[in-house]
């Protein structure tokens, strides 16, 4: 495995997509509640329980407990994630009665901006009142990160990313750092780790601080710097990210995106 | 025994446009990702309607669709893009540029909306929620002053919430999967918001897949999910929820949604796409026949019964 290649990335025999869903599929314990979105946060929760977890429950924000589904749901209120589940409602059982009194363990976010603290835009870029792009805005973003025990944060990254300051804080992370949370009124939660196409980020438990955990395979601590535009911290044992195994790539490929909907073909 | 003005809810879906959704007021949409009111969205747009003031949790083509049409004046909401295919650039296009017209939206989240819903379904003027705080959701107002509070548990536990405004409805649309002659509504599947955001609505206007004599609702009350005496309006569409998917009716056509979002991207693009789909077509039957029988055919849900439960005493 060559880890420290310089200039063109070794040849892989996996995408980047792939392994992103696949360390989503490592946060998960078994036994946990996991809410769980659209995309590859949707094949990580479903790897993990055709793997690791076979105990995990996903739940689903339009109202779907203990999903199993058959094929690979377009969205979050795909029809495909009703038959076979074991409790059917809607926005306020998911959220009302299983998020806010705290009996989700883990939820998945994505993000156009995230900042050192893991707060999360997914608003607008630019100045909100006239903005350069305008995004799709919360959603249940804000109430998972809110709420949820701790939230696993999944995008792709560059410099323009991963920002000093966003230009909207939809989603809280640890908002200003140690107590800030706390400060706000916020019950619980936190993000715990930051997954990329470039490595695994984790937040340092004093500080509240990202700091990189490990570079995926090809991947230098000066190409993490290049995308970050803060001085990124650098754990002092930064690792190289566990490349797939041969079953995760089989289950993932065969079993949760045999078509390429979100792993790409 | 039915009496004959209750059957007089029963109308066509352009004479139900133009009853029930003037210019001007705050209308909701319904179905996070599936089960939309899409046939009445469609005849909006073909009516031309203006200023609306348009509701909800989740949106997607629904409101991307009217927002480019030119019909939306503000927006009390919490997600709009097109999920798996992408950005909603009539929403873009309207937010960035003022085209066709500018429009504001009032941002919230979508346990926030749903709760403002519930809120005003209940009759109380505003519902309390834990997430929120923090955010830019509670800092950042639009147009409406204020848009939320923080309040203190004054019963001295030391929790803070968010207190968000009751969000009432002139009317609220739901598109159900059956109901009776009265409006009885059975929807099943994922709910989302629509539980309370269809209470929400000062009136009511159903659109369904199909209307069943009042003993097969009575056979299985707990499915339904709004009263007839609620209900004002009833059109009855078959696949009025296209391109989206209404459960053990028909599943969603990515090829419509993918192609509109394709399509969208550009202002000419949305032009000639809502030509041909919106303004070049009468109405709904006339839909459904470009759409043709074989891809609905393709469409249509495979029969997975649930087991049935006694209900005896």
């Amino acid at each position: 495995m060559a880890t420290d290649a310089p200039q063109a990335a070794p040849a892989r025999e996996y995408k980047l997509t792939e392994l992103m869903a696949i360390c989503a599929a490592r946060e998960i314990q078994d036994g946990e509640v996991a809410f769980i979105g659209t995309g590859l946060p949707m094949l990580g929760g479903m790897l993990a329980k055709y793997t690791r977890a076979p105990n995990c429950i996903m739940i689903f924000e339009s109202g779907v407990v203990d999903a199993r589904p058959r094929r690979t749901p377009l969205s979050i209120g795909d029809a495909c994630l009703v038959p076979g589940s074991v409790m059917l409602g809607g926005l306020t059982e998911v959220f009302g009665l299983l998020m806010q009194p705290g009996h989700v363990d883990v939820g998945f976010l994505g993000a156009a901006q995230i900042d050192r603290f893991g707060n999360l835009n997914t608003t607008v870029i630019g100045d909100y009142n006239a903005p350069k792009a305008r995004l799709p805005g919360s959603g249940g973003a804000n109430d998972i990160g809110s709420l949820a025990k701790r939230v696993i944060v999944m995008l792709k990254q560059d410099a323009r990313k991963f920002v000093p300051k966003l230009d909207y804080l939809t989603t809280p992370g640890y908002l200003d750092g140690p107590g800030g949370r706390e400060r706000a009124g916020l019950p619980r939660g936190g993000p715990s780790a930051v997954i990329t196409d470039l490595g695994v980020y984790r937040f340092d438990q004093a500080t509240k601080e990202m700091y990189l955990d490990s570079c995926h395979p090809g991947v230098s601590v000066e190409d993490i710097r290049k995308n970050v535009s803060w001085d990124i911290r650098i754990s002092p044992r930064v690792k190289t990210t566990k490349p797939p195994t041969k079953r995760e790539l089989r289950v993932l490929r065969t079993k949760c995106d045999p078509e390429g909907i979100f792993l790409g073909t | 025994m039915a009496e004959p003005e209750l059957h007089d809810k029963l109308i066509p879906i352009a004479e139900a446009v133009r009853k029930f959704i003037p210019d001007g007021c705050r209308l909701r949409s319904g179905g996070i990702a599936l089960r939309k009111p899409m046939a009445v969205i469609y005849e909006v747009m073909r009516q031309r309607k203006r200023d609306l003031t348009f509701l909800m949790s989740g949106w997607t083509e629904d409101a991307d669709f009217l927002i480019a049409a030119g019909c939306v004046e503000k927006l009390e909401g919490s997600y709009l893009g097109l999920e798996a295919f992408g950005l909603a650039y009539g929403y873009r296009r309207a937010v960035e540029k003022g085209i066709p017209r500018k429009v504001v939206i009032e941002e919230y989240s979508n346990f926030g909306m749903t709760m403002r819903f519930m809120a005003a379904a209940m009759g109380v003027p505003f519902m309390p929620v834990r997430s929120n705080l923090g955010s830019d959701l509670l800092r950042i107002e639009s147009f409406r002053h204020p848009k939320a509070a923080v309040l203190e548990d004054p019963f001295g536990s030391g929790d803070r919430v968010a207190l968000l405004p009751a969000c009432p409805a002139d009317v609220a649309l739901l598109h159900a999967q059956r109901c009776d002659s009265e409006g009885n509504a059975q929807v099943w599947g994922q709910i989302g918001d629509d539980l309370w955001g269809t209470h929400a609505g000062k009136k009511i206007l159903l659109t369904v897949e199909e209307i069943v004599s009042t003993k097969v609702i009575r056979r299985d009350p707990n499915r339904t999910i709004v009263p007839g005496f609620r209900v004002d309006g009833i059109v009855h569409v078959p696949f009025g929820g296209h391109p989206y998917q209404v459960q053990g009716y028909y599943d969603a056509d990515a090829a419509f949604r993918k192609d509109y979002a394709e399509r969208s991207v550009t202002l000419e693009g949305w032009q000639a796409w809502a030509d041909e789909w919106v303004y070049g077509v009468a109405g709904h039957d006339e839909y459904l026949k470009k759409l043709g029988e074989e891809r609905l055919n393709r469409l249509r849900a495979k029969r997975l019964m649930s087991g049935q439960v006694s209900y005896g005493y």
